[in-house]
């Protein structure tokens, strides 16, 4: 079984993690949890807790094609120099704290997907790639 | 773990980032010329949105003001149209209510005291780097952080803008199983809420007593949360809707949030001031554990805020407990509501201090004015007072770096919403 965690809120290009999501419901892929959080700050740490395998999809910015799925490494992520803050606590920070807490899964994916420069609007997703990547795990 | 090639990340910040800050500092001759918390987080604009609006759809239009205290805007709304149209909604609704109000308590204290305060008083950078060293500490934080949030969603459906509460009541009572699992969890949590306060009151509190008006709600049976008569230091005692004569907001140029003023002086509002005015309030078992650390209120220093919250925590789980352990799940979970026309005047205390709220309201219940004073606004004249007086006692002849350090703990001693940005303090000193 992998968790997948489609992270993400209402807004413009930010909703990616949601709408993999919904992709993945349609596609009915077996052997998949499948949950859904908006901007959870430190509270991610909470959804590693008995489980091995997790999937974390974010929205991102990397200067490739909006929409595009890519598979990153955790260590490449950003951390913003907020980190004494709630509001700046995002995923790159929620990685760091797990990772010395000493309770990151076993195995932990991040997917992520391009949000363009324009974060207002919402870029297709290409969930071919999105569905080949999670063959790709499975 | 893989990559396909090397590439730099950074997450969208437009959506999570709720306001930027800044310190402007002018030092001649070692005195302070000019000190001042530049805000510049756009106004949010709320008091205009909510016009025309019916009440109850009001509830959970200012929840959405705040994504930590969501509970705060819709219980000082609700108070208010309660408190105009006449409604009681009982002893069932009051005890639930201050049951959801300990969750965000407890949530935002928890977020607050060992993610954002704590490292600062071991000199660590950020809960990342504390972590290593107190690892263990760190994992209480978010237990008790996430329990918070779990109490809020037990009522509400979601921990972020809950949706449950109504005026008259609630939507809907939780069911007994979900409160008995709930019940369990704040007993395994109570201890760990004894602890923290005993772990805060070994911190190394930097000595700096400074005078200022501590501002709260009060009321004589209980340690005061969603009602009260405002109360002050200094002999202030008044009901709520006599606000405006007492206090007064204005605008600086230098901030976007407008600043208070009680009898035109700065005044604290939020953990210290609650403490500092209904310590003997606090249940026998939470005074308890203070007595037994050496612990006394009130307090001038606003470095002891991190205990304040502390000794919070320990209150709103020990009375959600209290609480929830005599729960009944009732037939109905509101009463009926008749709107009429006139000025609701609602104030709670919010975790970061009181949130006042008025509504003039026509004979449907829609809203024609609305007006909001949130806690940060009201610390904003406080916390400069605060960094003139605690930057001059930590020595001007301190280095830039360590100017702006000291400088962000005092302004984190007020957890305000804006914390964000005062991380992101630019401390511009100009000295001749």
């Amino acid at each position: 079984m992998i968790r997948v965690i489609g992270i993400g809120s209402p807004f413009g290009a930010d909703q990616l993690g949601w709408l993999a999501l919904e992709a993945l419901e349609e596609a009915a892929i077996s052997d998949l949890e499948l949950i859904r959080l908006d901007r959870p700050g430190s509270g991610l740490l909470r959804y590693f807790e008995d489980v091995e395998r997790v999937l974390l999809i974010d929205a991102v910015v990397a200067d490739s094609e909006p929409g595009e799925v890519t598979l990153l490494n955790p260590a490449d992520l950003s951390q913003s120099s907020c980190l004494t803050s709630s509001h700046g606590f995002g995923v790159a920070e929620a990685l760091a704290l797990a990772e010395t807490l000493e309770t990151l899964p076993a195995e932990l994916w991040v997917a992520g997907i391009e949000a363009g420069s324009d974060h207002c609007s919402v870029p297709d997703l290409n969930k071919q790639q999105l569905l080949d990547l999670l063959a790709h795990l499975i | 773990m893989t990559s396909k090639r090397e590439i730099h990340i950074n997450v969208p910040v437009l959506t999570r980032v709720e306001g930027e800050g800044a310190l402007e500092l002018d030092v001649a001759q070692g005195v302070i010329q000019k000190l001042n918390l530049r805000i510049f987080e756009p106004p949010r604009l709320f008091e205009k949105f909510v016009e025309g609006y019916e009440y109850d759809q009001v509830i959970d239009m200012v929840a959405r003001i705040c994504g930590i205290c969501p509970v705060a805007y819709q219980m000082s709304a609700v108070q208010a149209f309660e408190r105009l149209f006449g409604v009681d909604p009982g002893p069932w609704v009051q005890d639930m209510r201050r049951v959801m109000y300990c969750g965000e308590w407890l949530q935002s204290h928890a977020l607050h005291v060992h993610l954002l305060a704590a490292p600062d008083f071991f000199g660590f950078e950020s809960a990342i780097a504390m972590a290593e060293k107190y690892p263990e500490a760190v994992r209480r934080g978010l237990r008790l952080q996430g329990l918070g949030n779990d109490l809020i969603t037990l009522f509400g459906g979601r921990s972020v803008h809950p949706v449950a509460v109504r005026v008259g009541g609630f939507y809907k009572a939780p069911a007994e199983e979900a409160v008995a699992d709930m019940v369990k969890q704040l007993e395994q949590a109570l201890p760990q809420a004894e602890a923290l306060v005993r772990w805060c009151a070994e911190l190394d509190f930097p000595h700096d007593e400074q005078a200022f008006t501590s501002v709260a709600l009060s009321e004589p049976g209980e340690y005061a949360i969603g009602s009260g008569r405002l109360v002050s230091g200094q002999g202030l005692d008044i009901d709520i809707s006599h606000f405006e004569g007492h206090f007064e907001e204005f605008q600086v140029p230098h901030s976007t949030a407008l600043h208070t003023q009680l009898e035109g002086r700065p005044y604290l509002t939020g953990p210290l001031a609650r403490l500092n005015l209904n310590f003997r309030q606090l249940p026998k078992p939470v005074r308890g554990v203070m007595e037994d650390c050496g612990i006394h209120f009130p307090s001038h220093n606003m470095f002891h805020s991190i205990l304040a919250r502390a000794i919070e925590i320990h209150l709103v789980t020990y009375e959600a407990l209290q609480l929830l352990q005599a729960y009944e799940r009732p037939d109905v979970s509101a009463v009926q509501v008749r709107p009429r026309a006139g000025t609701a005047f609602g104030c709670t205390e919010a975790p970061r201090g009181f949130l006042w709220h008025r509504y003039d309201v026509d004979e449907r219940g829609d809203i024609r004015r609305a007006r909001i004073v949130p806690p940060t606004s009201q610390n904003q004249a406080r916390i400069e007072q605060d960094l003139r007086a605690s930057l001059e006692t930590f020595g001007l002849d301190h280095d830039d770096d360590e100017l702006r350090q000291r400088a962000e703990q005092v302004i984190r001693n007020y957890d305000p919403c804006i914390s964000c940005a005062t991380h992101f303090l630019q401390l511009k000193v100009s000295r001749r």
